[in-house]
């Protein structure tokens, strides 16, 4: 029998090394920050219980249009579960909940621990930092304001007879799916990382954007049972029918069970009203991340 | 070019100067910046990162100007806080491989960096488990780590061995001398602690209510004084008084007796031999013989700032 073989492998202490491989500077950190955030956002590289709110958020978006989108196939247009308009109102209720859930993993721990020094010691400046993070979860949020309705449109085109004449009829929704989705993402995560950068511990946060989004359900509730004039202005108490109502303000197409059918306010008013929540919301995240002491 | 200079550098809060006039210029190596604590040094190093603008004067670090080329500085430097500052739910690899990217480095080399550099300053399979757990030890580690992962020019240390145990401070002294040594990089240093900056530091810059008291090599610091120190096991009055008789100039405190080396009309170090020959004749026993030399703490002793500014 032979002897075993020598080993091969050694571990050598090759003492320090130099990098000098390049540096992506505040572009390289920036898209650092977005991508954990992405990640965070859908609890990636954490517990299977991180995942369970925005993987099932995800799956509870899609599954109306994958119905719509089955019988579309199977019935075919005799009717129309949803369409591209009232799909966001439809599925709103997942919005509130997605973003008390994650926008705190992506903003509180590092002003709560301290850890916001560390990064404004590398080369960024500290709006890098909100721009990031706001990226991060816009575009998280992307896959619940844009993606289902992007399926729902592919179904419809697939499903067509034709697919030319299909995809001929259907392309002029594209923009409004585009620009309702970018909208409703970019402003529910302004609003979701100003009411966290407030917030102490993340338990605290989600309970403020939750408590933000139904106290304004529930004062728009109260007021549109008052009487005519208080009643118009219901919507404007709740996040998601300003949105609503900026989204057919721009692209049209109304939703019977919106408030904002109910509601007799011209469709600019939603606009302004939209542009004065994501305005404050970044006021607040910039204020308070100027305020933050390294 | 210096690694660093300031001119006349002053920072002025409402009702408080924090900086007040500081020139100085230090060139690579390690460089302890000592103060009592509110002394300044934090604010320095927060205006040399271009995190904090000066009130007046001027700053460069590598030749740039940390108010308005900060971010081109922050690239090529590292900080490590005096302050808690990481993050609970996360492994030190994830966490510093993460600060790395953040850092401007490509995803690769931010991962292999980390691996070397947890190495390097001493954390090995816990690495893997979340910061959260982690001793006081182990997160002063990670602090290092996450400074020194992209490789910086100059590091800026602020108290690292705060919250250590003797045993761990030992180790983080160790490690910051073989980061300016070893490792190339220049190191500054900030820390209250005067016996710690001694042993690490090549270059010493004292600054108190953010006025600089001195900055000079470290060996300036504790040089000779020329004077001769003698304790014995009894007081030691006569011994100064014999001496004195033989045309030095000594006095008596206590058992000690501080002599000056030098005396006119005496050939160099005869003194040894007087003390020699006097201890004897009094039936001295000596305990202690030797040079005295200037102790870092003289600078902080009250009236001695005056004295010592430049």
């Amino acid at each position: 029998m032979s002897a075993l073989p020598e080993p091969v492998g050694t571990i050598y202490d090759i003492g320090y090394r130099h990098y000098d491989g390049p540096r992506l500077g505040r572009r390289g950190a920036i898209a650092a920050i977005v991508g954990a955030g992405l990640r965070a956002s859908f609890g990636l590289g954490r517990s299977g219980r991180s995942k369970i709110i925005p993987w099932g958020a995800l799956v509870l978006a899609l599954i109306p249009a994958g119905v719509a989108v089955a019988v579309r196939v199977l019935v075919g247009d005799l009717i129309d579960l949803y369409s591209y308009s009232n799909y966001l109102w439809g599925i709103g209720a997942l919005f509130p909940i997605f973003v008390a859930a994650q926008a705190p993993e992506l903003v509180v721990n590092d002003m709560r621990h301290r850890v916001l020094p560390l990064y404004f010691s590398r080369p960024i400046g500290r709006l890098d930092y909100v721009a990031a993070k706001l990226a991060a979860l816009s575009l998280a949020l992307l896959a619940l304001t844009l993606l289902p309705v992007l399926i729902l449109f592919a179904g419809r085109v697939l499903a067509a007879e034709d697919f030319a004449a299909g995809l001929g009829d259907e392309i002029g929704a594209l923009p409004g799916i585009l620009g309702s989705g970018v909208l409703h993402a970019v402003v529910l995560a302004a609003m979701g990382l100003a009411i966290c950068s407030l917030a102490a511990r993340r338990a605290y946060a989600a309970g403020a954007v939750l408590a933000v989004f139904l106290i304004g359900g529930v004062m728009a509730g109260t007021l549109q049972e008052q009487g005519r004039g208080l009643a118009d202005l219901a919507p404007l108490f709740n996040p998601l029918a300003i949105l609503d109502g900026a989204r057919q303000w721009l692209f049209g197409g109304v939703v019977a069970e919106s408030p904002v059918a109910a509601a007799d306010l011209p469709l600019a008013t939603y606009g302004l009203a939209i542009v004065l929540l994501f305005g404050v919301s970044l006021a607040i995240l910039a204020l308070r991340y100027r305020r933050v002491t390294t | 070019m210096p690694l660093i200079s300031t001119r006349a550098l002053t920072k002025r809060y409402p009702g408080v100067t924090a900086l007040d006039g500081l020139s100085l210029e230090l060139e690579p190596g390690v460089i302890g910046l000592v103060g009592a604590n509110g002394a300044g040094k934090s604010t320095l190093i927060k205006i040399l990162l271009g995190l904090l603008p000066q009130t007046e004067g001027e700053a460069r670090v590598l030749d740039l100007d940390p108010a308005t080329q900060g971010a081109a500085i922050r690239e090529l430097v590292g900080y490590m806080p005096e302050h808690d500052c990481l993050p609970p739910d996360v492994s030190a690899t994830e966490f510093v491989a993460h600060m790395a990217r953040v850092s401007g480095l490509p995803s690769g080399a931010a991962r292999e960096r980390t691996a070397d550099v947890l190495r390097h300053v001493g954390l090995y399979e816990e690495r893997y488990r979340p910061i959260g757990g982690y001793s006081t030890g182990m997160k002063q580690r990670v602090k290092l780590a996450q400074a020194l992962v992209h490789d910086p020019r100059v590091l800026f240390l602020d108290e690292p061995t705060n919250g250590l145990d003797p045993a761990g401070r030992d180790e983080m002294l160790e490690l910051i001398e073989r980061i300016g040594n070893e490792f190339g990089i220049a190191v500054i240093v900030a820390s209250h602690l005067l016996g710690e900056i001694e042993r690490v530091a090549t270059w010493l810059v004292a600054i108190d209510a953010g006025r600089l008291l001195r900055t000079a090599p470290l060996t300036s610091f504790t040089e000779r004084t020329g004077q001769l120190l003698i304790e014995t096991d009894e007081p030691a009055e006569a011994l100064a008084a014999r001496l004195a008789a033989r045309g030095f100039s000594a006095q008596a405190d206590g058992r000690t007796v501080v002599a000056d080396l030098a005396a006119d009309g005496h050939p160099e170090l005869e003194i040894y031999d007087a003390v020699r020959d006097e201890a004897i004749s009094l039936g001295l026993a000596l305990v202690r013989l030797e040079q005295r030399r200037h102790q870092l703490e003289d600078l902080f002793r009250v009236g001695g700032a005056d004295e010592r500014v430049a």
